[in-house]
């Protein structure tokens, strides 16, 4: 079982780059192309197949970082602190990308660039949470366990507010749309239904191969302390 | 339980001693009333509508201050260390410091509050008013404790503190905010956001008392 | 509604972000490699320095390979 884990584990420097291209290829042709064009909204209507599952895709990546916070905190190892940390980085990568294609979005469909509305409210303050947690474990060293603690109490904390954060803005302020796939009626489209699809499958390759490279790099910065120290030693010695 | 009395005693004690820290952290709350009142001009308006904020920005400000305060003699010292390596437990000992930092944070808010009376000629001491202040106190300060607790060893915390605890307090800040409003009668009905205020100082006191001793141990 | 500017300005804003990061972090992961290469060769060295100066082979007193900081 954990062979086979580990196996699949590795495929992700041989697999992940191709498909996350051709799956990212396969969404740009389908948004721009192949989905029909929206009535109401126009041509800007597309940006929905990167927009919505960039979003699924923070949640997913900060559900990451919760996990592995827990685990920095149970079993005390510091690859975990290294995958919290890149998985947070691009969390907090994606969170930009879903306010900054929103607010493009938004400036012809609302008028606006921006409003306090209860979902772009709670996103931006999950990119401030969670940018604030980044700066926390920039500042120390990467093999520094009491730092990556404190990351691990901000990972957990932070997930765990987020149904607070939404409970409060929602009451708060309420302008957004409901999500359309989410009702009813009306139902979206086929076509814009299947490209909706690719585009999850491209967004979340995208972000998997994107959270390899940045744990990768945090794995290599704590290997690098270990060999400065084991140089230090040395010449010391 | 009795344990989690005897270290707030001692934290009490220690808070005393260390009286200079929490005055610092009474006159820097003085000081954005003030500062306040001059930015909004508050003297001349209705100043109702923005007295909750105002009231509220000074009290998280000024709690993640002291809180950041209240921790570095021990830090420094080194003293902490030997309280972990004491036979109280340490959900006790977290439960004692923040039960210490409750203490002494309201009784800044409460001077607060009779300055804002005075300065803005608005009745702010009421039974009702009291009671969100002290929910939202509880709600607040498990996490600003147990932020700085963990936080007393990185570098740059004063900065980082704010930084950090702010984005998590929102949702506590809108509650006591929106509370505040209503029972001063600029909006109806204090219930919801007191269910707010509730649900939020049972959240951060409970996941506070349980990450402490987690991330604590050594 | 005419609105496509919008639409490539999405699209354009989204793509650069993504490739910058991933050249930010390709960059990043490299210069670490030759730093981690660079320090581990000179580790060696300096061990095979000592083994011949002193007649053995020294082996690190925790017996992980070198850079191991698990």
């Amino acid at each position: 079982m954990t062979a086979l884990a580990l196996r699949l584990l590795n495929l992700r420097w041989t697999v992940l780059p191709p498909a996350t291209g051709i799956a990212m290829m396969a969404m740009i042709v389908g948004a721009l192309v192949a989905a029909p064009r929206e009535i109401i909204e126009g041509e800007v209507q597309r940006l929905m197949y990167i927009h919505v599952p960039s979003a699924i895709a923070t949640y997913g990546a900060f559900f990451i970082t919760f996990v592995a916070s827990i685990m920095v905190l149970w079993k005390r190892d510091m690859r975990w602190d290294a995958l919290a940390r890149g998985s947070a980085q691009v969390g907090v990568l994606f969170t930009a990308l879903v306010l900054l294609s929103g607010a493009i979005w938004g400036r012809p469909i609302w008028g606006v660039y921006w409003t306090w509305d209860a979902r772009l409210t709670t996103t931006l303050i999950l990119f401030l949470i969670y940018s604030a947690y980044l700066l926390a474990r920039a500042i120390s060293d990467s093999t520094d366990e009491q730092a990556a603690r404190y990351a691990a109490v901000i990972g957990i904390v932070g997930f765990l507010d987020v149904p607070l954060i939404q409970m409060s803005v929602r009451w708060w302020r309420t302008l957004h749309p409901q999500p359309i796939i989410f009702t009813t009626k009306p139902a979206l489209p086929g076509e814009m239904l299947i490209v909706l699809l690719i585009g999850f499958v491209a967004v979340f390759l995208l972000a998997a191969w994107l959270i390899s490279l940045s744990t990768e790099t945090e794995r290599l910065h704590q290997r690098l302390a270990g060999v400065r120290a084991g140089v230090d030693r040395h010449e010391g010695a | 339980m009795s344990l989690a009395w005897v270290v707030m005693q001692k934290d009490l004690r220690l808070a005393w001693r260390n009286r200079t820290a929490w005055l610092s952290a009474g006159a820097f709350a003085t000081i954005s009333v003030l500062i306040y009142s001059f930015a909004f001009d508050l003297a001349t308006r209705d100043v109702r509508p923005l007295l909750p904020g105002v009231l509220w920005t000074t009290f998280l400000f000024a709690g993640v201050f002291a809180a950041g305060q209240s921790f570095q003699h021990e830090a420094d010292e080194g003293t902490f260390d030997a309280v972990l390596l004491s036979p109280a437990s340490p959900t006790a000992i977290f439960f004692g410091k923040a039960a210490s930092n409750l203490i002494a944070l309201l009784v800044i808010e409460c001077s607060q509050l009779v300055l804002a009376t005075i300065l803005f000629n608005t009745a702010l001491i009421s039974a009702e008013l009291l009671a969100i202040v002290f929910v939202g106190t509880v709600g607040y300060v498990s996490l600003t404790t147990l932020l700085s607790i963990m936080g007393s060893r990185v570098r740059s915390r004063a900065v980082l503190l704010p930084v950090l605890s702010m984005p998590l307090l929102i949702p506590l800040l809108i509650g006591a905010v929106r509370a505040t409003g209503a029972s001063l009668g600029i909006e109806a009905g204090t219930a919801p956001w007191m269910l707010l205020l509730a649900v939020f100082a049972l959240w951060s006191t409970l996941i506070s008392a349980l990450l402490f001793p987690v991330a604590v141990e050594r | 509604m005419d609105n496509i500017e919008y639409l490539f300005a999405g699209f354009a804003v989204v793509w650069a972000c993504i490739f910058i990061y991933l050249l930010l972090l390709q960059g990043r992961l490299r210069s670490l490699q030759n730093e981690i290469e660079r320090l581990e060769e000179r580790l060696e060295e300096a061990d095979r320095a000592s083994a011949r100066q002193l007649g053995f082979k020294r082996v690190r007193q925790d017996g992980t390979p070198p850079g191991d900081t698990r």
